[in-house]
């Protein structure tokens, strides 16, 4: 875990095999000019390989995408594993295609943001800036 | 004070004056536009009649009286069974064209048991992972007289398509000659767009050619290769880029498979194009206008088109999905009809809308007939198709297909100066031109210099009427459903004949490392009921690469005997 006061950490990572990465790219540009550090690991990624990345990487936030409807999984999976692995102060927050239904479920497992297109930047960077605050406690 | 207002007047819904003055690919535009602007206009040279080269203004003589555009949308369900009765639901109201779509994980180039294959099973298309799955989607629909449109964009996808199409029809007793459609073969957009590593980019050039090889000598009447530059457009690219790299691709294609594979240009199909239908209403329409006229120069100086229909260039297209936005979906319907009409008025031959509940999962069965709606008004409410190229001598159309026409030109010129497309993907140039627009495109939305109603500006809460868009969407099926798909898989491995299975693997290994044209092989271990993942691992095998393209998982034991040939 970062301490108070350094910069936010994010890791942004695709689980499974939906290819559209146009979101992530642009979010990626977005955090380092909000002045975060961006840890890329792209797409065609396993939910352990996400979670075991974001602990070596000490991150703060994880930041997952996905446009073919199944954040509720992926989530699911993604959570479970920082749980076990005792890594729960660690935020994820999601965007991409994600069905209103599905919204409870992910915020009851602590996936915030859940964003779809269009989002204001500067609304996602505020998000983030909000949930490290709260762990950080400050 | 009055920084404040400048940083709000976009959101301003009573603001009232125009915030560009720029086209969306950042072409400047004058507020008006006359005789000055087009005076080295010659109207056979650079326009000619409907129908007459370089086609600009269309490619039929009488255009739309002659054929309305075909009226074009994927049918993809999660299960053969519901693609097959959406098929002959479709078939039965007068389609004639099928348009097939692999789920995400199969795309990929694995099987459903993959370990990362689990979330993408069944989301946008159903898993045809191997031939039993095409038997299903395809039974008791006539395979002469439709036209299969692969809608599968990767390496693996078009492959595979055809594949099984073929080894169908082979079993199905059909003739193969008459396979109608069109397949996209485009690996360099799909590396760019969607990065599967199954066919790395030497393998998939030659498998590239193999497809347009096996395809021109067997099934002249299916189009082997149709560059696709909407999915390249949608990833965030400008017009004249997407002239240029759809071009270009079709150029390195063509032209490789002339000099390599020793066919001529004039023996196939008309050159058909995938581009995307923007919200930019002028550019669109000279878009259209301009590849028309810059192709038909290309085919003729460039790949030796002697024959002006080989000239010419169907365009279908795709409306813009990065257009449609989830805040206040019912705007959907405006950008969506706008983009129908530029396609109309530029002349396409293929139209398939998006559907206003897009960014919130597959169209509703009502999306799907409101798409067709929109067509059906525009053809027969506003008699816009009545004649051919109606915006043609407009000073300002006329003068923007000129400038779109020279700007793809020269960035032409400067994919030919690196060496062509697959140059330019292996020396990153390609993914430098899709990360500097994206960005700026980004950053103008960012900064409100890009407006996009209700989410950048114009914002408002949803009502009534957009909450039951929202809900509306085909979501994916349940999870028991499509976890399904990893059993089917695993039955088939038990069930098929083995030893068949691995004879013919075999053969298809020894293909590879002969450089032989692979097809027949492949076609041939479809019928022994090999699966994806097995074919792609197989193939990779043979050229020294793991068998997993993601490299998650190992061979099955009985490929390594296959590939060293002890069966």
């Amino acid at each position: 875990m970062a301490e108070k006061g350094h910069k936010i950490r994010v890791l942004i990572g695709k689980v499974g095999f939906d290819p559209h990465d146009r979101g992530i790219l642009i979010l990626s540009q977005g955090l380092k000019d909000a002045g975060m550090e961006v840890i890329f690991l792209g797409k065609f990624l396993t939910a352990e390989e996400v979670v075991m990345a974001a602990i070596d990487e000490n991150v703060d936030v994880i930041a997952l995408s996905d446009h073919c409807g199944v954040m509720r999984l992926i989530a699911s999976d993604v959570t479970d594993l920082l749980k076990k692995n005792g890594a729960t102060d660690i935020c994820v927050v999601a965007g991409g295609i994600i069905p209103d239904e599905d919204k409870p479920l992910l915020e009851e497992l602590g996936v915030t943001g859940n964003y779809g297109m269009g989002t204001p930047m500067a609304e996602i960077v505020n998000h983030i800036i909000e949930q490290v605050s709260d762990v950080r406690g400050t | 004070m009055a920084a404040k207002e400048d940083k709000v007047i976009a959101y301003d819904r009573n603001f009232g004056a125009l915030i560009r003055d720029k086209t969306q690919s950042n072409i400047p535009v004058k507020s008006v536009y006359g005789p000055q602007d087009i005076e080295d206009l010659d109207y056979q040279r650079d326009l000619g009649a409907p129908g007459d080269f370089p086609f600009t203004r269309g490619i039929y003589p009488e255009m739309y009286r002659k054929s309305l555009w075909l009226k074009s949308f994927i049918v993809c369900y999660a299960t053969p069974e519901e693609t097959n009765r959406a098929f002959k639901k479709y078939i039965a109201a007068g389609q004639t064209g099928l348009r097939v779509l692999t789920d995400t994980s199969t795309l990929s180039g694995v099987d459903p048991d993959h370990p990362l294959a689990k979330y993408d099973i069944m989301c946008n298309g159903n898993p045809t992972f191997a031939l039993t799955e095409y038997e299903t989607m395809l039974d008791g629909i006539s395979m002469e007289n439709i036209d299969f449109e692969s809608a599968n964009s990767t390496p693996s996808g078009s492959f595979f398509t055809y594949v099984f199409l073929v080894a169908l029809m082979e079993n199905r007793g059909y003739d193969i000659s008459k396979l109608r459609g069109t397949n996209i073969n485009d690996p360099i957009h799909a590396y760019i767009v969607y990065g599967t590593p199954e066919f790395p980019p030497d393998l998939a050039k030659k498998i590239n050619l193999d497809l347009i090889e096996f395809g021109i000598r067997n099934s002249p009447k299916w189009h082997q290769c149709t560059p696709c530059g909407y999915d390249m457009r949608d990833a965030g690219i400008n017009s004249i880029q997407e002239m240029a790299f759809v071009m270009g691709n079709a150029v390195q294609y063509y032209g490789d498979a002339i000099n390599e594979r020793g066919v001529k240009f004039d023996a196939f199909r008309p050159m058909v194009f995938s581009m995307s239908s923007e919200s930019d209403f002028f550019e669109t329409i000279a878009k259209f206008r301009a590849t028309r006229r810059l192709w038909a120069k290309i085919a003729k100086e460039k790949l030796g088109a002697t024959n002006p229909r080989n000239m010419s260039c169907r365009i279908g297209i795709r409306t813009a999905g990065n257009s449609i936005y989830p805040q206040k979906p019912l705007n959907n319907t405006a950008r969506i009809t706008m983009q129908i009409l530029a396609a109309v008025l530029g002349g396409v031959q293929s139209i398939d809308p998006s559907g206003i509940d897009e960014t919130f999962g597959l169209p509703s069965e009502e999306s799907r007939i409101f798409e067709l709606d929109i067509q059906h008004i525009i053809a027969h409410e506003n008699n816009v198709p009545l004649v051919a190229d109606p915006l043609g001598g407009s000073y300002y159309v006329e003068s923007l297909t000129n400038e779109l026409e020279a700007g793809t030109k020269s960035l032409l010129e400067e994919i030919d100066h690196i060496g062509g497309m697959w140059e330019c993907l292996k020396t990153g140039w390609l993914r430098q031109q899709f990360d500097k627009t994206t960005a700026e495109i980004q950053n103008e939305i960012n900064e409100c210099k890009r407006l996009i109603v209700g989410a950048n500006s114009f914002q408002g809460e949803d009502g009534d009427i957009s909450k039951t868009i929202i809900e509306g969407a085909y979501k994916v099926p349940p999870d028991e459903k499509r976890f399904g798909a990893i059993d089917r898989v695993k039955e088939l491995r038990q069930s098929r004949n083995q030893e068949k299975v691995q004879r013919r693997l075999r053969d298809l290994a020894r293909a590879v490392k002969e450089d032989e044209n692979i097809l027949r092989p492949t076609i041939e271990a479809a019928k022994a009921y090999a699966t994806l993942g097995e074919m792609v691992g197989t193939i990779r095998m043979a050229k020294d690469l793991s068998y997993d393209p993601y490299e998650r998982i190992f061979e099955p034991q009985f490929l390594n005997d296959v590939i060293f040939e002890r069966v």
